[in-house]
């Protein structure tokens, strides 16, 4: 019960750590701001060959699902990629290490609380995804999926989140590991649309199956897979998965998950705690 | 506390060498060095925050680095010059610590108040830490360690960035807390501070650790001899010579108008040396004993020498 309640209070600290950094904030209020400014362009295209009326009471799946592809992986990034950096950049790692707490208390708080925080922020989005095709477009359709949309999110976003975490961990410079975790993210994206290229021009399968060992095809495709699985109507227009590409795209978030964060934890637990480096 | 053949390495450097000392309940113990020396070493791995490549170091009776929750649970640390998190107020980030040690609400908002008025920022317990000078940061940097009402007190540089009157607030509190049966260990640059509160003193120089034990016995180890300071209208070859000539007397080295004449004993023989400077027909304006303080001690021990 103790070593819960450490955890729950590394939890609460990582919060208002968070929190105080505006420019989360900033993020925050931008992916609202791009949800709200695509849904009013996507109402101006009701009734066009771009959106038939059949689509119509599907729009809050693309309401939520659009901010997940860049904004939520980017708040993820940056969420992690402070998370243990700043405790090292500013010397406050020593001053809560010091206290009786061991470091698997101390990393399972910090993860915690970043990707409990980061959760509340694609509930939030999620939720003003919904709130704005109710709004633009009127009555909508598998709305009780909203919640699985929103924990398939929560998921998909567990990728680059732990890989920002372990670089925030490996690195200890918070700057360094962002820039990573977001080059990473870029450099996944070009690399997979050009595998998925190659494939098509080559017909070759083998191009295909690397593109989807790739990091970003599992943590951007999962949502609107699991969504193509629950919502079958065709005029989603979602991208058809079979069940085994679902499994697939789980299991692939669930590895990586886990590799980023026993490495995470392999470096805090078998290493000095690094002194004041800002 | 006991730290035992601590070594600790920076890739090739050794920061420590088999570092070895005992801390007693209610000792105050002073942990001397130059810079670089290990000192702070020797703090962050006794907290567990290094890992030592040898040795170990028990608070206690329990390991630090296998059984963090255990071993501080009664301890309190202040690091040097530490940075707080800027986003809590004063009350707010004693109250996370206080979390931190499982104290109750009560507990904690009781503590609270003691300490923000024990450091004298009684007012500033609701203001961001962000707005707070380094003095005020040191200050609630000690009440941080003090939350938990520990056992254990281990201060690098406590009473550094703290204006006089905050430093002799605080030297006067150690004190006290050394009464009330705590162990107290102080890393710090300030001998005279160190004189003055500590019972014990460790010195460390190039990770080694050259002197461990009481206070007075720092400086009886540390000095062979006293000197005696004359100060004179004008100092002779006749008086210089006559003075080297007196079996009590080791050797006289002169300064302008200043002899030093360093005696074999640690005996005070003014009274000798004085009638023997009137007998040469010198005029003595002063004669001083000069005997060992710990600055004295501390230099000698880093030349290696007594």
């Amino acid at each position: 019960m103790d070593a819960l309640r450490r955890v729950a209070v590394i939890i609460g600290y990582e919060w208002r750590r968070a929190l105080a950094k505006k420019k989360i904030l900033a993020l925050l209020i931008l992916a609202i701001a791009f949800q709200t400014l695509i849904m009013i362009g996507f109402s101006q295209l009701v009734g066009t060959i771009f959106l038939t009326n059949e689509i119509k009471p599907f729009m809050w799946i693309y309401g939520v699902l659009q901010g997940q592809g860049l904004f939520v992986q980017l708040i993820a990034i940056i969420v992690a990629g402070s998370s243990m950096a700043e405790e090292y950049e500013h010397g406050t790692a020593d001053i809560l290490l010091s206290k009786p707490i061991t470091r698997v208390e101390y990393i399972s708080g910090k993860f915690l609380g970043g990707f409990s925080l980061l959760a509340m922020v694609e509930a939030l989005t999620t939720f003003v995804g919904v709130v704005l095709s109710l709004w633009f477009f009127g009555a909508q359709s598998g709305l009780q999926f909203a919640p699985l949309m929103f924990l398939a999110i929560a998921y998909s976003s567990l990728i680059f989140f732990c890989l920002s975490f372990m670089c925030s961990e490996i690195f200890r410079g918070s700057t360094l590991a962002m820039l990573l975790a977001f080059g990473i993210f870029i450099a996944s994206t070009v690399i997979g649309a050009i595998l998925v290229s190659l494939s098509s021009l080559s017909g070759q399968h083998l191009y295909l199956y690397l593109s989807e060992c790739i990091p970003t095809w599992a943590a951007t495709s999962f949502p609107s897979f699991l969504m193509s699985e629950l919502i079958t109507a065709p005029s989603t227009a979602l991208p058809v998965a079979d069940p085994e590409t679902l499994y697939l795209a789980t299991t692939i978030i669930a590895v990586y998950t886990i590799i980023f964060l026993l490495i995470a934890a392999y470096r805090l637990l078998k290493t000095d705690v690094t002194k004041k480096t800002a | 506390m006991n730290v035992s053949n601590l070594t600790k390495y920076y890739g090739k450097f050794k920061a420590l060498d088999s570092v070895s000392f005992t801390v007693d309940k209610g000792w105050v113990y002073g942990y001397l060095g130059p810079n670089g020396a290990g000192k702070t070493t020797t703090i962050r791995t006794m907290l567990g925050l290094l890992k030592p490549d040898q040795g170990e170091v028990q608070i206690a009776g329990v390991n630090p680095t296998n059984n963090p929750v255990n071993a501080l649970q009664h301890v309190g640390y202040a690091p040097e010059l530490p940075t707080l998190q800027g986003f809590f107020t004063g009350e707010q980030m004693l109250d996370f610590m206080g979390k931190m040690f499982g104290l109750s609400t009560q507990k904690r908002k009781e503590r609270i108040t003691q300490l923000l008025d024990l450091i004298g920022l009684k007012e500033w317990g609701k203001k961001k830490i962000g707005n707070y000078s380094k003095g005020m940061v040191q200050r609630l940097s000690v009440a941080l360690a003090l939350i938990n009402d520990p056992m254990v007190l281990i201060m690098d540089e406590p009473t550094i960035g703290m204006d006089p009157e905050a430093t002799a607030h605080f030297r006067s509190l150690f004190t006290n807390l050394s009464k009330e049966g705590k162990t107290i260990f102080i890393s710090s640059h300030l001998l005279d501070e160190v004189q003055r509160i500590c019972t014990h003193v460790g010195m460390i120089n190039k990770g080694k650790i050259v002197f461990t034990g009481p206070i007075e016995q720092v400086l009886e180890t540390f000095t062979q001899q006293w000197a005696v300071e004359a100060e004179l209208e004008k100092v002779t070859e006749t008086i210089v010579s006559s003075l080297k000539k007196l079996d009590f007397v080791e050797d006289v080295k002169v300064d302008g108008n200043k002899l030093m004449i360093e005696l074999k004993e640690k005996k005070d023989m003014r009274g000798e040396i004085s009638s023997e400077i009137f007998k040469q027909k010198g005029v003595l304006l002063s004669l001083n004993l000069h005997k060992i303080t710990l600055e004295d001690a501390y230099l000698r021990a880093l030349k290696g020498g007594k």
